[in-house]
């Protein structure tokens, strides 16, 4: 069964928008000028119940404005919505029983407070009984390994252990979809490494439905099957990661610094994007050399200082799809 | 019942949040007793002129102390974080669960109120005494009464603030009203009684609800008479009432047209 269904579903903005100078802010006084912005664009997709989806564009491209629709904050301009089997716009509270939220940039702990208050009252708000609530949280703590962090002032926690709680207490309620939005961003490796597990651990264990919005493409790799990337409102691409980790993210950025004067021998699959006197750029395509190869080329040139290894922005990414000419669903705009 | 178990939790949980948070307080009583001290001495000067009708001086001082209670008691701080909770995008975290967003908030808020009346309702009884001592003939078997009149006046005003503060929800700036409140209920009845307001005033302000928060309960502390408790409470229902249904229509339309910012 589908656990969320989403058909032709737009969101429009109606922002103000007021030329520079004083002038014109008198005459945004009497007669303002709006300008409206497709937030999100006439987008289709279905999630399977179990299934774990990444939702991922860059900056301001409606990911969240579409988390937010879903979860029924924001009414959706036109289209149609299913999460669940509800309208999230005229069922919002009885499927908020069902669904757990994390923003990953706000909290729902009490900033002064221990996390152990803010479940309680979270236990109450979701009309757990007292010993279901006592023993879930229990069972949360241990997997999630805050048994110790439950009483400290959620102020005087680090961000990574902050995090690992907020998804803790999105789950108190055993919700069937939990919907995370940027939930690694900010954290160091480590902590991105711990928080993607305990996703994937809840997904097998419970068969939550995970639907999660990142701009990193980590996330993605990591954590999903399946991806679909939004870009200005629209959707780009929805394919296997497989898929398109082979297609478009077969490239990895080198940062190279050398200890002295250096000359590079050319070699297949790896370009030389940008060079200075000690240090360069290179870009790998992983499917003609392999990251393996491309070290022990670069180890043999002489003089390596430093190295770094990196994975290209999301948006580059999503250049390279809209160049790819975009084999699935119409090649965006 | 178990509805209801929800709220009290909530209740308790903002009580705990600000015993936690109680550093924040200190700075509001010190405000407070320089208030009181200044206008205290303004008063002094005022009744040197002659007797001013209606209130005694040492009335006076206690209608003073127990205005600024009511106002400084009420402080939740429930319509800047309400600005800031849309402003921030938190908003989404207390929209999409299985309460009602206008209870929660007048919940939570009340753990904010019964902290701050408690404190302040100590300090306000401490200055009272040291300034102007006991009220001459004052009856200790009215004072419940004149307490129902302090709630309600206090409701009256909790969901004033929350239906102004629910515009956030559609507007993009809206401290304005909350200004224009603030002054209205402190200009009818808190910085002077509405008695001695021009009778044209008078007449407006008694039909108006600024009053009944700060001044009707305030008078019913220092004079009681049962002629004013029947006069004021029949109208402090009516706008508690107003402001709570004010409160809950503004949220039906505000959520459905939310700007929720913050990405």
């Amino acid at each position: 069964m589908a656990a969320i269904e989403v058909e032709g579903l737009c969101k429009l903005y109606r922002t103000r928008i007021k030329e520079e100078g004083l002038k014109a802010s008198f005459r945004a006084l009497t007669r303002p000028v709006y300008k409206e912005v497709k937030a999100v664009d006439n987008i289709s997709f279905t999630v399977e119940q179990g299934e774990i989806l990444a939702f991922i564009g860059p900056n301001g491209a409606g990911k969240s404005t579409t988390i937010k629709m879903l979860t029924g904050i924001l009414h959706p301009s036109s289209g149609r919505l299913s999460v669940l089997g509800m309208d999230p716009a005229t069922q919002r509270r009885r499927l908020s029983y069902r669904i757990g939220t994390v923003f990953g940039q706000k909290s729902q702990l009490w900033f002064h407070l221990p996390p152990m208050d803010s479940f309680v009252l979270l236990g109450a708000i979701y009309d757990i009984e007292k010993a279901v609530l006592k023993k879930r949280i229990d069972e949360l703590a241990e997997r999630f390994e805050i048994g110790d962090l439950l009483k400290t002032p959620v102020r005087k926690l680090s961000l990574g252990q902050r995090i690992r709680c907020e998804v803790a207490a999105s789950l108190l309620h055993s919700p069937d979809i939990l919907f995370l939005d940027e939930p690694t961003i900010g954290l160091d490796v480590v902590a991105k490494h711990r928080i993607r597990e305990l996703i994937l651990q809840m997904n097998r264990e419970q068969g939550t439905t995970i639907f999660l919005t990142s701009h990193d493409t980590g996330d993605m790799e990591q954590l999903c099957r399946r991806a679909i990337v939004i870009d200005h409102g629209r959707i780009i691409l929805d394919e296997p990661v497989k898929k398109l980790k082979y297609d478009y993210m077969n490239r990895k950025i080198i940062a190279v610094r050398f200890t002295g004067e250096y000359k590079l021998k050319e070699i297949d699959g790896i370009t030389l994007e940008k060079s200075g006197r000690l240090g360069a750029r290179l870009s790998v395509d992983t499917r003609v050399c392999s990251i393996d190869e491309a070290m022990r080329w670069l180890i043999a040139q002489g003089g390596v200082a430093d190295i770094t290894v990196e994975d290209p922005p999301m948006e580059d990414i999503i250049a390279s799809i809209f160049e790819g000419g975009g084999q699935s669903l119409g090649g965006g705009r | 019942m178990a509805k209801l178990r929800k709220y009290l939790v909530v209740t308790r949980i903002s009580l705990q949040n600000v015993i936690a948070y109680r550093s924040s307080a200190l700075g509001g009583l010190l405000f407070y007793s320089l208030f009181i001290f200044v206008f205290f001495n303004l008063w002094r000067a005022i009744y040197k002129g002659g007797e001013v009708t209606g209130y005694s001086l040492t009335q006076m001082i206690w209608y003073l102390c127990i205005t600024e209670l009511v106002v400084f008691g009420c402080r939740s701080g429930v319509y800047n974080q309400m600005n800031d909770d849309v402003k921030s995008g938190s908003i989404a975290y207390q929209l999409n669960r299985p309460y009602h967003y206008v209870m929660f908030q007048f919940f939570n808020a009340l753990g904010n109120m019964v902290f701050n009346l408690v404190i302040y309702g100590i300090l306000a009884i401490i200055l009272g005494l040291i300034m102007a001592g006991p009220i001459p003939g004052f009856s200790f078997a009215s004072l419940p009464f004149a307490l129902i009149s302090v709630f309600l006046g206090i409701i009256i005003n909790f969901f004033f603030m929350i239906t102004l503060g629910l515009t956030a929800f559609r507007l993009e700036e809206n401290f304005a009203f909350y200004l224009i409140y603030q002054k209205l209920v402190f200009m009818l009845g808190m910085f002077i009684p509405v008695e001695f307001l021009p009778k044209w005033l008078q007449s407006i302000a008694l039909y108006l609800p600024f009053s009944y928060v700060a001044w009707a309960p305030a008078r019913l502390v220092v004079a009681f008479s049962w002629d004013l408790f029947w006069q004021v409470i029949p109208v402090q229902l009516v706008w508690a009432l107003v402001s709570i249904l004010m409160s809950l229509g503004m949220y039906s339309y505000g959520v459905k047209g939310i700007q929720a910012h913050g990405g």
